[in-house]
């Protein structure tokens, strides 16, 4: 203990107040941050009110939790019906046990059990948010909050990682046809700001397609989303199979591998490895992108924060909204950014 | 068109009912949509306080809510059965021209190139609103030419600032017009005493005063000093359908204007020896029928949803935390500019 305090000591004269000119600097920064954390503070606990169950409970100066106590729910499942709520929490427990289940090293198969968990759990957490076959139906207009931005969130991802690879092959390809579809996709997408591409998907497309054949709002967005964020993961991918030195794939040749398998078993591996930093960062802002479906009236996190500021019982609420669907978006943002830490060094020790 | 095939309709009601039907209702392929698929696709605001907007539990309120919920009890009997589809400004013409949606009830202003390049038909008004301003009660300002030589925060570049400075330049009147970057900093800054006066529309400001420090001690004025009415909206075409939009909104309006409301409706059906009573709540005629509906049609409405005034008072009115007056949106006898045709 005491060795710890002495080492503290010295590291604070060291590094903080080494000469006369940095003791003034360090004290300045002090003081600056105890001007602006005290009134966060002030605002945040100590003059906030945590109970309670209306707006008149909230006679503090500081922020009303009670709006976040008593709009929970909206803001975790968006207008879910309640007595089917258990059915996100099911995907969330299932989610949440095969991500464990996978995080053990020495479980064995678990290439080919990952890759069985990829198959099967994307249509069946579809099935258990959306429905049918004696599950009672939940529209996806009644989704809505974290469970919809995750859900938008991943989904895009699922379908933008893959034909993200396709398309850095394709611009590999030294097939000219293939190549220029792929340069044609990856910039024309690349170059559609997001927000004009949910726009279009939701709005033109219903014009232009037959009435009847209506695609789900939800779906349009998703794949909206999806097809940008593609063009995106298709550069993070490019990025890998540059570095990729072209032995590699001539060796493969060299030892009787056709392109197909010495791309997936040889290039890739270690293309995606190099990667997965970019990748990792394309999907954060994927994450954050998500919000844009506010513009359909797509109800995300940030969206039911937005509307629940309509409400004449809970009115002048803006600050705790924003402040709560901002740490939510940062919680997830930093624990995906640690996740994919640990990837990257488990990666780098093969 | 309504008024003559009613007489038509009256005329040969008691020699063959049934042909005469037949011959009237056009077909409506909205409605029989709505009563294949048991509810109305009612398009609403994302969320504004008194007009439309979600609360803990979900549940959609607001007076552009309660004309959805007022076309389900007249066409389908209940006014539960509405969905609703939140829509954004950008969005609502799209959702409505596509099909999306049955109708939109969404604080949308009628304007004439609205009406006449976008393909829709406003279907009357359900609030005249209007921008006006918020002052203290003390000041004794009780409309817009009394603020002469007065302070007003506006937000910078808004339409608000300069309908207001238009208007008062106009009248040759004196006022500061204080900018304000957004919306949020010009009413606190009046709040904190920076300006004698906040302006922005009606209903806005109805919303924004409950989120003063002495909500009390603030009054809005009734008078406006621009003209946005507010009304249901349909696409163009489907004529049986737009009409059902529009005589239940002034369904609602008559029946407050003959007195009828949510508590006495069933005495009054039962009892009321007024003629235009009697047909309004289907005791009378066949009013509901030449429409393809139920006779008690109206009867449904004011039972489950309330007249007019009724739904005024729950949701922006005294009975809301909203508490606005009726002014321009009160009956044409009480001073108001609601009017009715008559249900004839």
């Amino acid at each position: 203990m005491t060795n710890r305090v002495t080492s503290l000591l010295r590291f604070a004269r060291r590094r903080l107040f080494a000469t006369p000119l940095d003791a003034v600097i360090t004290l300045v920064c002090c003081w600056a941050l105890a001007r602006i954390a005290e009134p966060l503070l002030r605002w945040l606990v100590i003059d906030a009110t945590f109970r309670g169950a209306t707006r008149a409970d909230c006679t503090g100066a500081g922020a009303c939790w009670v709006f976040i106590r008593a709009r929970f729910g909206q803001f975790v499942y968006g207008f879910y019906p309640i007595d089917q709520r258990w059915r996100v929490d099911l995907v969330a427990v299932l989610v949440i046990a095969c991500t464990a289940l996978l995080a053990v090293k020495r479980l064995p198969h678990r290439g080919a059990l990952a890759a069985g968990l990829a198959v099967v759990m994307p249509p069946l957490v579809l099935f258990l948010f959306y429905g049918g076959f004696g599950l009672p139906v939940v529209e996806t207009r009644d989704w809505g909050g974290l469970m919809l931005t995750l859900f938008i969130a991943i989904y895009a991802g699922l379908l933008a990682v893959p034909l993200g690879i396709v398309l850095a092959l394709g611009r590999q390809s030294r097939l000219p046809a293939i190549r220029t579809l792929a340069v044609m996709f990856i910039e024309f997408w690349r170059g559609v700001p997001i927000i004009a591409v949910i726009f279009l998907a939701s709005l033109i497309l219903p014009l232009i397609v037959p009435s009847g054949i209506g695609v789900d709002r939800l779906a349009r967005a998703v794949i909206g989303l999806a097809l940008v964020v593609a063009a995106y993961m298709a550069e993070a991918v490019r990025g890998g199979l540059q570095a990729i030195p072209k032995g590699q794939s001539e060796a493969a040749t060299a030892l009787g591998l056709r392109y197909p398998a010495a791309t997936v078993l040889i290039v890739l591996p270690q293309a995606l490895r190099i990667a997965l930093p970019a990748m990792t960062n394309e999907f954060i802002a994927l994450l954050k992108n998500t919000s844009l479906v506010l513009i359909v009236s797509i109800l995300d996190l940030l969206g039911v924060a937005q509307a629940a500021l309509a409400d004449p019982a809970w009115v002048g609420m803006t600050l705790e909204a924003y402040v709560f669907a901002g740490s939510i978006y940062w919680l997830l943002c930093f624990a995906l950014s640690r996740a994919s830490l640990r990837l990257e060094r488990r990666a780098a020790l093969r | 068109m309504f008024i003559r095939g009613a007489v038509l309709g009256a005329a040969v009601m008691g020699l063959l009912p049934a042909v005469a039907l037949a011959q009237q209702l056009a077909p409506s392929p909205t409605l029989d949509a709505i009563k294949a698929r048991g509810h109305v696709e009612c398009g609403v605001h994302l969320g504004l306080p008194g007009f439309s907007f979600a609360n803990d539990k979900g549940e959609w309120s607001g007076i552009d809510v309660d004309f959805c919920r007022a076309v389900a009890a007249a066409v389908l009997g209940d006014a539960g059965k509405v969905k609703y589809t939140p829509t954004s400004v950008q969005q609502r013409w799209p959702v409505l021209q596509s099909g999306q949606v049955d109708l939109l009830s969404r604080n949308t202003t009628i304007t004439f190139s609205r009406n006449a390049s976008l393909g829709v038909n406003f279907q009357g008004i359900n609030f005249y609103e209007g921008q006006t301003f918020v002052v203290r009660a003390k000041s004794g300002a009780k409309e817009p030419k009394d603020l002469d030589g007065a302070a007003i925060c506006v937000a910078a570049g808004s339409t608000e600032e300069k309908t207001a400075a238009d208007w008062y330049a106009e009248r040759k009147l004196k006022v500061t017009i204080v900018n304000f970057q957004k919306n949020d900093d010009a009413i606190a800054a009046y709040d904190a005493g920076r300006c004698d006066a906040y302006t922005a529309g009606l209903g806005a400001l109805a919303g924004q005063r409950i989120k003063l420090k002495q909500t009390g001690e603030h009054v809005i004025m009734t008078e406006t000093i621009s003209n946005d009415p507010q009304g249901p909206v349909t696409r163009q075409g489907d004529e049986r359908w737009q009409a059902v939009v529009r005589w239940t909104l002034n369904g609602m309006i008559a029946a407050e204007a003959l007195g009828v409301n949510s508590r006495n409706v069933d005495e009054m059906k039962a009892k009321s020896a007024n003629a235009e009573v009697r047909r309004l709540l289907g005791v009378e005629g066949n009013f509901g029928q030449l429409l393809g509906l139920s006779d008690d049609w109206i009867y449904q409405v004011v039972k489950q949803v309330g007249n007019y005034g009724e739904s005024y008072e729950r949701t922006v009115g005294m009975g809301s935390p909203l508490k606005l007056a009726r002014g321009k949106n009160e009956l044409w006898t009480k001073g108001g500019l609601l009017y009715t045709p008559p249900f004839q």
